[in-house]
């Protein structure tokens, strides 16, 4: 199959040494994975759609390496994703069922979005069906479930106080089944893929930390990894998002950055092509792959050490300002008169 | 570099130059090969060049276009070699110190060389099948 595709053994030995560096495997253990991919059978995934804003899948589709349109062709077979097969009604619920029988108990049940169960979880159906009654009908065939995106793994911004749904994450309803959070908000795309090749690779997940989630990417904090890190050893911060410390690159700790408290592998891994992330764009991490981020003490620009950092008072008028002169400056270009063309000369 | 730099990326080089040291003997001793993922270690950029430099270059370098573009050299020291995979858009996947009679990404499988030959065939039986000049 692979072959076909113009893809030979040492192009799958390179993919598996890509692999094992990312997933912090033993060297030596490119060889047996890619000996595991070559002989795999495709991977059978069911994915369900819960109380969610599709952020996940969206950038899932952004990933390039490996792509996940690579992986549906050439590892796994997404047997069922609401947003992305063309089966629409009951012949979409049809391709659901006729995939978990014929993938009884070895199928991969991926959720993104959060589990809604207050009153019967009437707050987010699918097909007239309760999101709770879904997972509780095919988590007992899975092998495994993989709870993307922060929705998933701990309830996220639907848990939020007033929390009116009452969402929960995957593993506050199934506790009987191997679960893998794959937390953020979005999750990295690389995490999701390393983990499938891993799981097609060797039949199991990977090694997880105490919150369910793969020890090789959320085994440091993000302020571990982090190109500012200098900066807060030596105490210079940002004060403000416009004064001198932040032009010069400063820390963002006292800008209210949950780096220090955040594991996650934005650092390393980056986002967009490893372009950059939140951090490297001037802003300060928000924490979005740990439980309840939202609802955390002080907000997303008090320091983590209590300080009054911007404050949202200050920041709200940052953001005003922002908003006004945008607005000033759009209205201004829409209301401009048009430069006459140039003349040409010949 | 500061004294205090040099001195210590001159100690962590020395670290990893007897571990390199242990899995030649180790190669030589029990003919297995042996890798040191130099991406998962917290090395500066100057402390991986100090190790390049230390380890110097050999009398084979290859350049591999598998998903992007691999450059495996052997250093100073035969066995030892320094591969740097890259992925497509050029960013570096993996960058390793091969313990190796040869590292196994540059042999040439059982199942691609079948392929290959049916390749050749077809390639054959269409010079036989083309008209003379």
């Amino acid at each position: 199959m692979l072959a076909r595709r113009g893809f030979g053994r040492r192009g799958l030995l390179k993919f598996a040494i890509a692999m094992t560096a990312s997933l912090a495997l033993p060297p030596g253990m490119a060889t047996a994975m890619a000996d595991n991919l070559a002989k795999a059978r495709r991977q059978s995934v069911i994915w369900l759609s819960f109380q969610e804003c599709t952020g996940c899948l969206e950038t899932l589709l952004r990933t390039d390496s490996p792509t996940i349109a690579a992986l549906i062709f050439d590892f796994i077979s997404l047997d069922y994703q609401e947003a992305l097969m063309a089966a629409s009604g009951s012949a979409a619920e049809l391709t659901l069922r006729q995939a978990v029988a014929a993938n009884k108990g070895k199928y991969l049940l991926a959720i993104d979005g959060s589990v809604p169960v207050a009153d019967g979880g009437v707050y987010s159906l699918t097909g007239g069906k309760a999101n709770v009654s879904m997972l509780e009908e095919f988590a007992p065939d899975a092998a495994a479930i993989l709870a993307i995106g922060s929705c998933a793994a701990y309830g996220g911004i639907p848990k939020a106080f007033p929390n009116p749904t009452g969402a929960v994450g995957v593993e506050d309803v199934i506790s009987n089944k191997p679960i893998i959070n794959i937390p953020g908000c979005p999750p990295i795309p690389e995490v999701l893929s390393a983990v499938l090749v891993y799981f097609v690779s060797f039949g199991r997940l990977p090694e997880l930390d105490d919150k369910k989630r793969p020890v090789a990417y959320f085994g440091t904090t993000i302020h571990d990894q982090c190109y500012r890190r200098p900066f807060y050893d030596q105490g210079k911060f940002a004060k403000s998002f416009d004064d001198e410390g932040a032009r010069q690159g400063w820390c963002l700790f006292e800008l209210g950055c949950k780096g220090p408290t955040t594991h996650n592998a934005c650092a390393s891994l980056k986002w967009n092509d490893g372009t950059s992330f939140p951090i490297e764009s001037g802003h300060g991490c928000l924490g979005c792959s740990e439980p309840d981020f939202w609802d955390q003490e002080g907000g997303f620009y008090t320091s983590l050490a209590g300080g009054t950092g911007p404050g949202w008072r200050d920041a709200g008028i940052a953001a005003v300002a922002g908003i006004a002169g945008g607005a000033a400056a759009s209205f201004a270009a829409r209301h401009k008169t048009p430069k006459p063309m140039p003349e040409t000369t010949e | 570099m500061k004294d205090f730099d040099f001195l210590a990326a001159d100690r962590l080089v020395d670290a990893l130059l007897m571990e390199v040291a242990d899995l030649l003997q180790n190669l030589l001793s029990h003919q297995r090969a042996g890798t040191i993922d130099l991406l998962g270690l917290p090395l500066s950029a100057a402390c991986l060049a100090m190790l390049e430099e230390r380890l110097g270059g050999g009398e084979i370098s290859a350049v591999l276009h598998v998903s992007g573009e691999s450059q495996i050299r052997e250093t100073a020291f035969p066995g030892v070699w320094w591969t740097r995979h890259a992925d497509e858009t050029g960013r570096v996947a993996a960058l390793m110190i091969e313990v190796a009679e040869v590292p196994e990404i540059m042999r040439a499988s059982k199942a691609d060389m079948e392929h290959g030959l049916r390749r050749l065939s077809e390639v054959t039986n269409f010079a036989q099948t083309r008209p003379a000049i």
